[in-house]
């Protein structure tokens, strides 16, 4: 236990530090630029030093998960195994699968693997507990990067860039609760709006689409495209509940196509635009 | 060195260390809250004033590096280093399992509390599923590295010396 201090006065400087970090809290919320200017700057000053202790802590890090990711990766393992099992069975239909989908892809005028896009490595998660549903990935404003972009993988739409830095960014995942896309079901042709659940691999469509829509398991559902700033025709995941039964307010299950929980490499989309300024 | 300089240097070294080092050490995606432990020890060590400066500077360098709005854990770290002084001054006698016990509590009730104030202020900090696991997480491991930040922050704010070292006036 600490010795005796002379008495201190601890309840003016509190109140004026509460009040200092509650100013600062609604300036920030304000949108003043200074502060945003302030902390951009703390984590550039810093960023070196991040990139030197990835490099230097690489091989602790793998021995970190080799002590507490085995069970999780030995899982993984005996998933792919069973997952590559599937796909050797899978490969007899494909030429039937593959004409499917060429069809399917011709309807919906599917073409998002064409953007201009750069290639971003995930470098894990950002620091702190303040990270569910967070990823943070290699490349910034210095790449041309910008907050907002679309984050793709080939399988589908993985979230978009939150905060961008000069060399490092954030990439808000899609099944973060404060993700918002608007959404086409490719069938029935309805849109509406997916917001993410804060639960793997899950989003779901709360509103836009109609009661009565008809919508099937198993549907595609894509990027709307229009005034959002996602690109159209992102392919995102497949019904996986349409709540057919709703009485009042239809809410649909959406299965994620991009599996978040095993990624290296991202891609982020970059506006067309920014793609033809870069060419 | 003076007492300004020396927090300036572990605030700033703890920094570099939330962001580089314990970053990569994650138990169920939760990591250590290294500037929360070191506003808790300041307001042990340094008294509810110097406490609560010290963690007002903590929790805004713990902003700064973190996408949270600037002020929120400046808003947090000052009550808590004050709260744990206030109850400092209460106790009779210390030991080192109470001592770590209280530390797991004030982590807790911090992490808690930053929690609580994001939401209030429209963030979804924790995942609902392991909201519990990983706080409770974060502070055990918040815990398990006082030892060593306990002797910096005593060196930061006390600069080493007895704290009980009294100048009088002579003739007094």
């Amino acid at each position: 236990m600490a010795a005796k201090r002379p008495a201190d006065r601890p309840r003016p400087t509190l109140l004026i530090l509460l009040v200092a970090a509650l100013t600062l809290l609604t300036l920030q919320f304000r949108g003043l630029q200074p502060l945003d200017a302030f902390q951009r700057g703390v984590r550039d000053i810093i960023e070196p030093v991040r990139s030197l202790s990835d490099r230097l802590t690489d091989p602790v890090q793998t021995a970190w998960n080799g002590v507490f990711g085995f069970e999780a990766l030995r899982m993984e393992n005996e998933r792919l195994e069973v997952e590559l099992a599937r796909m050797r069975g899978s490969a007899l239909t494909s030429e039937a699968d593959t004409e499917l989908l060429n069809r399917l892809l011709s309807e919906v005028d599917i073409a998002y693997s064409d953007f201009d896009a750069v290639v971003v490595r995930i470098l894990g998660q950002p620091p702190g507990n303040f990270s569910a549903h967070m990823i943070e990935v290699d490349k910034g404003t210095d790449d041309g990067l910008e907050e907002g972009m679309a984050v793709v993988t080939g399988a589908g739409l993985v979230g978009r860039l939150e905060q961008v830095d000069r060399s490092r960014s954030l990439v808000q995942l899609a099944t973060h609760p404060d993700f918002r896309v608007g959404v086409r079901l490719v069938t029935s042709q309805d849109e509406g709006l997916a917001k993410g659940t804060g639960t793997e691999g899950i989003m779901r469509i709360e509103s836009g689409v109609r009661l009565d829509a008809q919508v099937d398991n198993d549907e595609v559902v894509v990027t709307s495209g229009g005034r959002s700033v996602f690109p159209s025709d992102i392919p995102v995941g497949r019904v996986l509940d349409p709540d057919s039964d709703a009485d009042y307010r239809r809410s649909i299950i959406i299965e994620l196509a991009a599996d978040l929980e095993n990624l290296s490499f991202l891609k982020v989309v970059l506006p067309a635009q920014k793609a033809e300024g870069a060419r | 060195m003076s007492s300004r300089l020396r927090v300036v240097a572990v605030l700033l070294t703890a920094l570099v260390a939330q962001a580089t080092l314990l970053t990569e050490i994650r138990i169920q995606g939760a990591t250590v809250e290294l500037m929360m432990v070191i506003a808790i020890l300041a307001g042990f060590h340094g008294g509810p004033e110097r406490g609560a400066l010290v963690a007002f500077f903590a929790g805004l360098l713990q902003d700064s590096l973190l996408s949270v709005p600037l002020g929120l854990h400046a808003l947090v770290f000052p009550p808590l280093a004050v709260a744990v002084s206030s109850l400092e001054q209460r106790m009779v006698r210390s030991a080192p399992v109470a001592d770590a016990v209280a530390l797991l509590l004030a982590a807790t009730a911090g992490i808690l509390t930053v929690a609580a104030v994001g939401l209030l202020f429209g963030l979804s900090p924790y995942d609902p599923g392991t909201f519990l696991a990983r706080i409770i997480t974060a502070a055990v491991m918040t815990t398990a590295i006082a030892a060593p930040v306990n002797r910096a922050v005593r060196w930061a704010v006390l600069g080493g010396l007895p704290p009980d070292i009294k100048l009088r006036a002579v003739g007094s």
